[in-house]
């Protein structure tokens, strides 16, 4: 089975490692909330028609929502 | 003197709130920066003899600004001119997120300003796992670290006591990556920079506002002409931080996994489930609305009786005279409709503080955000439109939550279009004449036509807010990347002390606006000039000899307001509201209800000579024998009726929202292109409907 491409199309539960970013045109908020490549995140739960989605980096507890557009433009590779 | 300025510095959620009021207390004072939707908190405290002035900062995560909020943090640190620039910074973290504090620690010292470095909440290292090397983490920083917990105020002294020692001074430097170092060296002697960490940030940052238009120019040909992006040196510093930081926090701290499944992720399940966390958020919105409108009933009309009985007393001690009047229907009634909206404040802010402070409202704002995007809203503007439908005035106060300032304004822009409670009597009255009350498909008429003008306060919010997400500019980017925190019991001293600071706010920043327009109102509607109105009671008495006294007093005062300067008003616009159906007398009900919507009801019973009656039926049966002058048909006949309904719907006709609007955007601008909008709005559709339905 092929691995899900970005963030968003993880299924809930499912562990995966940021590999890189799918464009430059993403808020610097990201890399400052500590999403780099090689950081392992968690895809915790999701909303439907295409609302956010939310995801756990495995060092702390707090969760991180993001839009749909921007877990897309966050590639993934299996952790 | 106002003593050493200090800076709370933090991201979001690591209680810097809760230290800030453990510190100063009451003695706050909150505004906006100038000319700007962004919050600024300001409190004092002293230690023994020194004094200190806090400032708390926007949470952030950096000095690369994503939002206005963020801006301003980027501003008041890398100025040194700025007012709120501070002589000594806290950076404050908790224990599971080190790093992130870290990183934002490393550039407030490199910007130059000295720092602490406070690990908070330090209770829940032990329950999650985590073990700190203090020792060897002050060594890394190159500062004092204090460990608190803003909850029990555990620190607090050893925090206070160390803000008079010398911070040690601080050694480590960015390394600028090389293939940047001989532009950064250019720019660093070009314009004398302290540091080359200054010379790039005067790259790395989209715009140094503090610096001259010549020096903005320049840098940004500068960066054109050697192809720099910003954006990408801003990656850049991040990603070398955070390697360097994760290698150095390896010695420092310490992680037992803990896997058990935590209270937080339980509620989680519920809270945040596609289907049971929208449900349960509709019935916590019900229960705040039914909170506002109803619980808030009792205390209002306490402070409503009050005021009565204060201006019965005050009327009855002073001779009767203009002064009198101005105390008692000016000042005193002003006073009254300022307070009477206190108990909705205070209320409301119970609910919105207990969400913020226990973690749930960014819960709501990703349950939300699907839907309220689309049209230029926040996930977070969900509660100001729901209490809006109770009064808008904590409404739009409690628009300050949302982080980006966009979607903030337009929020505050499109709150009032909200069906408010003020509203309901006019609604009610004008319903009850001119729609049958009769029943369609088992439907009361009436009723349906009440529902339809909530449809059309809803309608009216989001159309509007849509049209000024194409309108309004913003220099950041619409996203959402927000942490949502483990889910804690509300601190009640932050939440006491929110809903103290909305009210005191609320009674003297907007107050004073409301008190001035009330006494311009009573000034207009109780002087006129000429012999109609000196000489009212000879003239009344000497038409109507058949008149018993009571009826009379009333023709006079009638006969009086028609004849003031409110009444010439009312006359003055009639030629602009007689397309819509009104008549002058309905004029002076429309500009007297300026002042509050209700008022409208209660000047049409002075204008029909009812007196202060407060008896419904009499005034709607007063009203529908009321012929307009100018048709000749009944003055609430289908068609005015409609525009009327209209016409309230839409129109700022709320002293107070203006004034809160003032004070929240901090801008007479917002505030008037808001009236202009709304009153304009309400004009158009309420004259296309008379003249479509006449």
């Amino acid at each position: 089975m092929k691995f899900p491409k970005t963030i968003a199309h993880l299924k809930a539960g499912q562990l995966a490692k940021i590999s890189g970013y799918a464009t430059e045109e993403i808020p610097v908020k990201l890399y400052e909330l500590g999403l780099l490549p090689g950081s392992k995140i968690i895809l915790k739960k999701r909303l439907p028609f295409g609302g956010p989605l939310c995801i756990q980096m495995t060092e702390n507890k707090n969760l991180i929502a993001l839009r749909k557009s921007e877990a897309l433009s966050l590639l993934i590779e299996t952790a | 003197m106002n003593g050493k300025k200090v800076a709370l510095i933090g991201n979001p959620n690591v209680g810097k709130s809760s230290l800030f009021n453990l510190l100063t207390g009451l003695r706050q004072k909150v505004g906006n920066y100038p000319g700007m939707t962004v919050e600024k908190k300001i409190g004092f405290f002293s230690n023994g003899s020194f004094k200190y002035q806090l400032i708390d900062l926007p949470g952030t995560y950096g000095i690369y600004p994503t939002s206005l909020d963020e801006q301003v943090v980027t501003d008041v640190l890398s100025d040194p001119a700025h007012p709120q620039h501070p002589d000594l910074g806290i950076v404050v973290g908790t224990p599971d997120n080190l790093k992130r504090a870290i990183l934002l620690y490393q550039q407030v010292r490199e910007l130059g300003i000295p720092a602490l470095f406070v690990v908070n909440m330090m209770d829940e290292a032990k329950k999650i796992g985590i073990n700190i090397d203090f020792v060897e983490l002050e060594k890394t920083l190159g500062t004092k670290v204090i460990a608190t917990d803003a909850r029990n105020g555990n620190g607090l002294n050893e925090l206070k006591n160390a803000l008079e020692a010398e911070v040690e001074s601080y050694t480590f430097n960015y390394q600028i990556p090389e293939n940047f170092s001989e532009k950064i060296n250019f720019i660093q002697n070009r314009f004398s920079f302290e540091t080359d960490y200054r010379a790039w940030q005067a790259l790395a940052q989209n715009n140094v506002r503090h610096f001259s238009p010549d020096t903005q120019r320049e840098i940004e040909q500068f960066r054109q002409q050697e192809k720099i992006i910003s954006k990408r040196l801003q990656v850049k510093e991040t990603i070398d931080r955070y390697g360097l930081i994760e290698s150095q926090l390896d010695k420092i701290v310490l992680r037992t996994p803990n896997n058990r499944k935590s209270f937080t992720e339980k509620l989680d399940h519920l809270l945040i489930h596609p289907f049971w966390g929208y449900i349960i958020f509709s019935a916590l919105l019900l229960l705040m609305f039914q909170a506002v409108f109803a619980w808030s009933g009792p205390f209002m009309d306490f402070i409503d009786e009050s005021f009565a009985w204060l201006t019965g007393t005050v009327s009855a001690l002073l001779p009767p005279g203009p002064i009198n009047g101005l105390l008692t229907d000016g000042v005193i009634a002003g006073i009254g409709g300022i307070l009477i909206f206190v108990p909705q404040i205070v209320i409301l802010f119970l609910f919105i503080s207990i969400m913020e402070e226990s973690g749930y409202m960014s819960r709501v704002v990703y349950l939300m955000d699907r839907w309220l995007k689309p049209f230029g809203l926040s996930g977070k503007s969900a509660v100001p439109l729901m209490s809006g439908a109770a009064c808008a005035i904590p409404a739009v106060m409690s628009a300050r939550n949302i982080e980006n300032d966009k979607e903030r304004l337009i929020t505050i822009l499109v709150t009032p279009f909200m069906t408010c409670a003020a509203r309901l009597p006019i609604y009610v009255v004008i319903i009850s004449l001119i729609i049958p009350d009769k029943t369609f498909q088992g439907i009361n008429l009436q009723g349906l036509t009440l529902f339809g003008m909530y449809v059309l306060g809803v309608a009216g919010a989001l159309g509007s807010a849509w049209l000024l997400k194409k309108i309004i500019k913003s220099n950041f980017k619409s996203y959402l990347i927000m942490e949502m925190p483990v889910y804690k019991l509300p601190v009640w001293r932050n939440v006491l002390l929110t809903v103290w600071e909305k009210s005191l706010g609320f009674v003297v920043g907007a107050g004073k606006v409301i008190l001035a327009i009330s006494v311009i109102l009573w000034v207009l509607g109780s002087f006129g000039m000429g012999e109609k109105f000196n000489n009212a009671e000879q003239i009344v008495t000497a038409q109507n000899p058949e008149m018993d006294e009571v009826e009379l007093e009333n023709e006079i005062t009638s006969y009086q307001l028609e004849h003031s300067f409110l009444g010439y008003m009312g006359r003055a616009i009639e030629p602009v509201i007689e397309p819509l159906g009104y008549d002058w007398k309905m004029g002076i009900g429309l500009i007297s209800s300026f002042a509050a919507r209700e008022v409208f009801v209660g000047t049409m019973a002075t204008v029909y000579s009812l007196g202060d009656t407060e008896d419904d039926l009499t005034i709607r049966e007063r009203m529908a024998k009321e012929i307009n002058p100018n048709t000749g048909k009944p003055a609430y006949n289908f068609a005015s009726g409609i525009s009327l309904l209209l016409f309230y719907a839409f129109a700022m006709q709320c002293m107070s929202t203006i004034a809160i609007v003032r004070k929240e955007t901090d801008s007479w601008k917002w505030t008037f292109i808001q009236m202009f909008f709304m009153t304009g709005l309400a004009y158009v559709t309420a004259l296309i409907a008379y003249q479509f339905l006449k």
